[in-house]
């Protein structure tokens, strides 16, 4: 199977790993708004250290942390640049035609580009440490109170983790059907974008056949056991809270604490 | 075309927690016209050996050598050599895409270079060697025909390009006995004309007793053994290591030995265990 690096699973059995997948998504959301509250260079590399730190209690290997950036890495130059041209305040660096580059603007680009860069960098941590399983779980426990307005939680989630546990499954199944086009001499790597893109036919189509016919017997299969959302399911694995995630809760606030302390520069120290 | 295995080796996601070793240290060498079978159980490393014959997986370490290629090369023709080694996936059917039977078998043909013309005609000649009718079924889309029918046009697909040697991925998972028979009968007949190596993979014993000269069996991403079918299935202890079961020829012969009825030999198809029932004079206890 090819490799996916955008936040798939890697197991490592660390303490990371070991935590409720709830406490890991509250924490990441806490995460998630410390990361747009932060304004000081201080302050960032007191999120990067963060970062570091919970990488490396994971152990899942830094480098793919960092691969994770890849996926973005457009989206944050374009982001990036357009912040550096809008932004005019400060004093007037460079200026050309209808582009000026001031000092408000360099700071903008480079906060947005430092955001965007932890933010992501973040959440693959989650999804390196979680499985997808223990995802939709966590999720469809933290949506407790939409059940009280009627909303469907029990369905969202196994929609989710359908979702979720398919995108393995067509891949295998693109990889296979790829091979056997292959085999029949196709080729998807020449040509120009257009040739490419009709290349790609002889896969898309006996793909959405499979994805269909997969769909419908998985379906015929949740009939057959009598699979309905009751709401008193029990789960084969249940979540608990445990020390560990005492502990995590703790030391992600006091990061917390400091970053935000350094951000509004609680002790002078700039 | 003879084809040469290497002392090769595969694994899948190198470096990474899903790492897991395929193929460990293989070597063998398949001649022409040989019919073999190889066998082993899930996950031994079949299908990841017989992907690399067309150069599908590209080799990591070792070597491997058809006829002129040399597929352990940096460059490699990919074309001219796919188009020598067909290879039929494990259920073929969910690779058809066209719009029509025509245009999906003409498919391989197209892309190795023939014109639209010679294309229909090997298109033709396949889908009535496979045994389809071809004015009766070229027109229809193949997601309409019937199960058979489809693993048939698939195979056309394959054979149209005119292969000379054939990798078969279990062609007869999931068919009706007379659908297996129907299909073991085309390799054979296909081995008459223009088709010199066939490769096969199968959980059959059946089959590869009744239809393969060698054998292959893999345990473990090893080769265990390379022998032919009658000196593997006359083994009981070789067997015992693979797991793997014997035809029933031979399950009937064991049973009636384990009842103190000796036959000398083993018989592979029901035909050679009545031959050898009907002359080798039972000697009961």
């Amino acid at each position: 199977m090819r490799e996916v690096s955008f936040g798939q699973y890697y197991p490592s059995g660390s303490k990371v790993h070991a935590l409720d997948a709830r406490v890991k998504l509250l924490l990441t959301i806490a995460f998630i708004v410390m990361v747009f509250l932060v304004k000081s260079l201080y302050a960032y590399i007191a999120v990067a250290a963060f970062i570091l730190l919970v990488t490396l209690v994971s152990r899942v290997p830094v480098l793919k942390v960092l691969k994770s950036i890849k996926a973005i890495i457009f989206i944050v130059i374009i982001m990036s640049l357009i912040n550096l041209f809008a932004n005019a305040e400060g004093k007037v660096l460079w200026s050309w035609w209808i582009l000026t580059i001031s000092e408000g603007g360099i700071i903008t680009a480079i906060n947005l580009a430092l955001r965007l860069i932890f933010l992501v960098m973040g959440t693959s941590l989650l999804t390196y440490t979680t499985t997808p399983m223990e995802l939709t779980d966590g999720m469809e426990s933290l949506m407790y109170p939409l059940k009280l307005i009627k909303v469907p939680t029990h369905d969202i989630a196994i929609i989710m983790s359908i979702a979720l546990r398919f995108i393995p499954i067509l891949m295998e199944e693109v990889d296979k059907i790829m091979m056997a086009q292959k085999a029949r001499g196709a080729c998807f790597d020449r040509g120009g974008v257009l040739k490419r893109a009709k290349a790609l036919l002889p896969v898309l189509i006996p793909l959405f056949v499979s994805a269909f016919r997969r769909a419908d017997e998985l379906a015929l299969a949740l009939d057959a056991r009598c699979y309905n959302a009751t709401p008193n399911r029990t789960k084969y694995k249940q979540a608990k809270l445990g020390w560990g995630d005492l502990v995590a809760t703790l030391v992600t606030g006091v990061f917390i604490t400091l970053v935000v302390a350094v951000n509004n520069n609680f002790w002078g120290l700039y | 075309m003879q084809i040469k295995v290497e002392n090769l080796k595969y694994t899948y996601s190198p470096k990474t927690p899903f790492e897991k070793v395929a193929l460990d240290d293989i070597s063998f060498t398949i001649n022409d016209g040989d019919t073999i079978g190889i066998i082993g159980s899930t996950g031994s490393g079949k299908s990841t050996l017989c992907q690399h014959f067309n150069a599908l997986i590209r080799i990591s370490h070792g070597k491997i050598y058809v006829g002129e290629w040399e597929l352990h090369a940096k460059k490699l023709n990919l074309g001219a050599l796919r188009q020598a080694v067909g290879m039929l996936f494990q259920y073929p059917e969910y690779q058809l895409f066209a719009d029509t039977v025509k245009e999906d078998v003409a498919f391989g043909p197209i892309n190795f270079g023939k014109s639209k013309e010679d294309a229909d005609i090997l298109a033709r000649y396949a889908l009535e060697l496979v045994g389809l009718d071809y004015d009766e079924i070229k027109d229809k889309s193949p997601f309409e025909l019937s199960g058979g029918q489809k693993r048939r046009t698939a195979i056309a697909g394959i054979i149209a390009s005119r292969p000379e040697v054939l990798v078969l991925d279990e062609p007869t998972a999931g068919l009706d006995p007379q659908g297996k028979k129907e299909i073991l009968d085309l390799v054979t007949e296909l081995k008459k004309s223009y088709v010199k190596t066939v490769i096969m993979i199968s959980h059959n014993m059946d089959e590869i007793a009744e239809y393969c000269n060698r054998v292959i069996v893999l345990n473990d991403s090893k080769l265990l053994y390379d022998t032919t079918p009658r000196e593997l299935f006359s083994d009981k202890e070789k067997l015992s290591l693979t797991g793997l079961e014997v035809p029933h020829a031979v399950r009937v012969k064991n049973l009636l030995e384990a009842r103190g009825i000796v036959l000398q030999g083993t018989p592979l198809t029901s035909k050679e265990f009545v031959e050898l029932f009907k002359g080798g004079a039972p000697c009961a206890k």
